[in-house]
């Protein structure tokens, strides 16, 4: 099932399927790629940001950047 | 054929191949530390982490700077010895002017001129002026740095930074944006130029504005602390409703992007001592380089506005202005100037002020406020001009200004309508 | 240049000897700072870069990188990587590469690589990218006499070359 990553649960892991274009070069450096296995390691309460876990890096990104990664979960 | 750059799919398809061929990836341990840094991140954990490490940090800057050197030591040191010695020794006496700039200007009582007993209230270049810095604020800018050194090279501030950009956000700023608020409460200088990774104009305006009014710095934390404990819970809560409130409409008011957060959260790490060392070295040396001669300054140029009666006559023109907006009598208006040039002198003169009495704690609550608010000392202002354009610039002077008036004000008409004011 | 944390700064100091403020983590400055390191009997003139990820700028340490990186066409990039990260590392390194900057990689922080079980092939990885890659520990100054003699190896390469030798090796691997 594909989802966006702002709506992935807590803990939940999945597969990066798509990234918005302006996004993609921007994350890129950070290891966050398609094809990737990402892992929602925390989300912060009323519209905070995420926290995510990519090739045991964490990186923060914020809710509405979350919402141009898509992932492919289950 | 290729063109290069590559593409980002194509350069990690590249890295990939290579990273095949050339690294081994063992059994992946998850350590304790692992667990530490995703605990310290997650809201249900990472707020009571977060609430219990600035609550340390404050413990230490009070226990450590408050009590243990300036009360424990620098007062004594100061009220018990230097003030005396220099007061039986110093040429001229009470009511010579010279005497009166450089050691101790005295009070009336009862229309008697009396001499000083503490080295806040004597007001001279000699006592005051040294006491300020070197009693009180060398010690706990000291103890702030060190922690916030400790902080920073463990690498907690990034997570720190994550849990408040869910409100900062809401005002438009980057959680990133509580590392320069977090350094400016040790002296706002530092604290401006850590605006500069802020990714837009907008945010560094915000952030520049926003830190100039409402955090105080380390020095004048520190005299706060040693003059009105009691009423630091209150006027920090003011001052972080006054940010985030202001921060809000400027928000609104202000044209620009806010960008949303893309922030690497780097491991912790054992902090090296070295490092932390000469960290705390440039940092207190650059911050006394900056703040001595302001304060020996200011005492000169306060000394001689009273000396020529230009202070009483300020105070009488400014008195009923300060009165009837903010609720703060007229004497005010000496700490008022000396807030232009050190922080933590006018505190100090605050509390000159105090020890004669003529302040009810309302207004000692509300002057130490406006104290906080009503503009930047001297250095970070230059500062502001350095690192803002001119209309920038113009605009900070001006939000400045309102916010004083409409804040302060606002808290004075609280005062009233709770029957304290 | 390299990312934010892996030691550049400790890098500057140690091949510098100068006495710079060093911020290890996010927090304090963009700022750059420049130094002056003796190198073959003359004084070479060293630029501490802001941390970057990539060189398509994501934030004000970024853009600042990159213009410094623009300003000095004629420079040799020493490319300190976090060894336990070596992949999001070669990224950074690839971009320097393609741009047609001369590089040195130091797989920095050997030894926490080490700890995690990661073990990397430097020569191997030399070989490929056909610029000197070096071990380094900063912090105890391992690797770096090593690093310092073969700045002067560095060279532009070109990125199919690169390509090649991956593909290359993969290829005989497989048919070997």
């Amino acid at each position: 099932m594909e989802k966006k990553l702002s709506e992935m649960d807590f803990d939940e892991e999945g597969t990066v399927k798509e990234i918005e274009e302006t996004l993609r070069k921007q994350v890129a450096g950070m290891g966050i790629r398609e094809g990737k296995n990402i892992r929602m390691a925390t989300k912060q309460p009323i519209k905070g940001p995420v926290v995510v876990e990519v090739d045991e890096s964490l990186t923060s990104l914020g809710l509405g950047v979350a919402k141009k990664i898509v992932v492919e979960v289950g | 054929m290729l063109k290069v750059p590559l593409s980002v799919d194509e350069r990690w398809n590249l890295i990939e191949k290579i990273s095949k061929q050339t690294v081994e990836f063992g059994a992946r341990k998850h350590t304790l530390k692992d667990a530490i840094a995703e605990l310290t991140v997650k809201p249900l954990t990472g707020i009571p982490v977060a609430i219990a490490v600035l609550y340390g940090f404050w413990s230490f800057f009070i226990d450590f700077a408050g009590t243990l050197f300036t009360d424990g030591f620098m007062v004594r040191l100061f009220d018990e010895h230097w003030l005396p010695w220099l007061q039986s020794v110093f040429p001229g006496g009470l009511g010579n002017p010279f005497y009166a700039l450089l050691v101790d200007a005295g009070h009336m009582e009862n229309g008697v001129l009396v001499a000083s007993d503490n080295c806040l209230e004597s007001f001279g270049v000699l006592t005051s002026g040294f006491f300020v810095p070197f009693g009180v604020v060398l010690w706990a800018v000291l103890a702030f740095y060190l922690m916030f050194a400790l902080l920073e090279d463990v690498g907690y501030l990034p997570r720190l930074a994550v849990l408040v950009d869910t409100v900062l956000h809401k005002i438009g700023l980057h959680g990133y944006a509580i590392v320069p608020t977090f350094l400016a409460l040790g002296c706002n200088v530092p604290g401006v130029t850590a605006t500069r990774p802020l990714e837009t104009r907008k945010q560094r305006f915000m952030m520049i504005t926003l830190l100039s009014v409402f955090v105080p710095c380390g020095a004048q934390i520190g005299i706060m602390q040693d003059l009105v404990p009691e009423l630091m819970g209150w006027i920090f809560l003011t001052l972080v409703i006054g940010y985030l409130g202001f921060g809000f409409i400027l928000n609104k008011i202000v044209a620009g992007k806010s960008p949303e957060i893309i922030m690497d959260v780097p491991p912790y790490r054992m902090p090296m001592l070295k490092n932390i060392v000469s960290k705390l070295w440039i940092r207190t040396s650059r911050f006394l380089l900056v703040a001595v001669p302001f304060v020996l300054l200011g005492c000169l140029i306060v000394g001689l506005m009273y000396l020529t009666g230009a202070m009483d006559w300020l105070a009488t023109v400014l008195g009923p202005f300060l009165m009837s907006w903010f609720g703060v009598p007229g004497e005010t208006v000496a700490p008022l100037i000396a807030g232009f040039l050190r922080k933590d002198l006018a505190v100090g003169m605050l509390g000159g002020l105090m020890e004669q009495g003529i302040m009810t704690t309302f207004q000692v609550f509300t002057s130490v406020v406006l104290l906080c608010i009503y503009f930047p000392c001297l250095a970070t202002f230059a500062l502001m001009l350095k690192e803002e354009n001119w209309k920038e610039f113009l605009g900070s002077i001006a939000s400045l200004i309102a916010m004083v008036l409409v804040y302060g004000g606002l808290i004075h008409l609280v005062g009233i309508m709770l029957g304290v004011a | 240049m390299g990312h934010p944390n892996v030691g550049k700064s400790v890098f500057f100091n140690r091949l510098t000897g100068a006495k710079v403020l060093e911020s290890n983590y996010p927090g304090t400055t963009v700022d750059f700072t420049k130094g002056w390191m003796r190198f073959g009997g003359e004084d070479v003139e060293l630029i501490d870069v802001p941390g970057a990820f990539s060189l398509e700028p994501k934030d004000r340490a970024e853009e600042v990188a990159v213009k410094i990186l623009e300003e000095n066409r004629d420079s040799v990039v020493i490319c300190v990587l976090d060894a336990s990260k070596v992949e999001r590392g070669l990224y950074l390194a690839l971009e320097i590469i393609e741009r047609g900057y001369p590089v040195v990689v130091a797989l920095n922080m050997w030894d926490v690589a080490e700890d995690k079980n990661i073990r990397i092939d430097a020569e191997k990885l030399e070989r490929i990218l056909g610029v000197p890659v070096v071990p380094t520990i900063a912090i105890s100054g391992e690797g770096f006499k090593e690093l310092v003699s073969k700045i002067k190896e560095a060279a532009p390469v070109k990125i199919e070359k690169i390509i090649e030798n991956a593909g290359g090796v993969e290829s005989a691997a497989v048919s070997g």
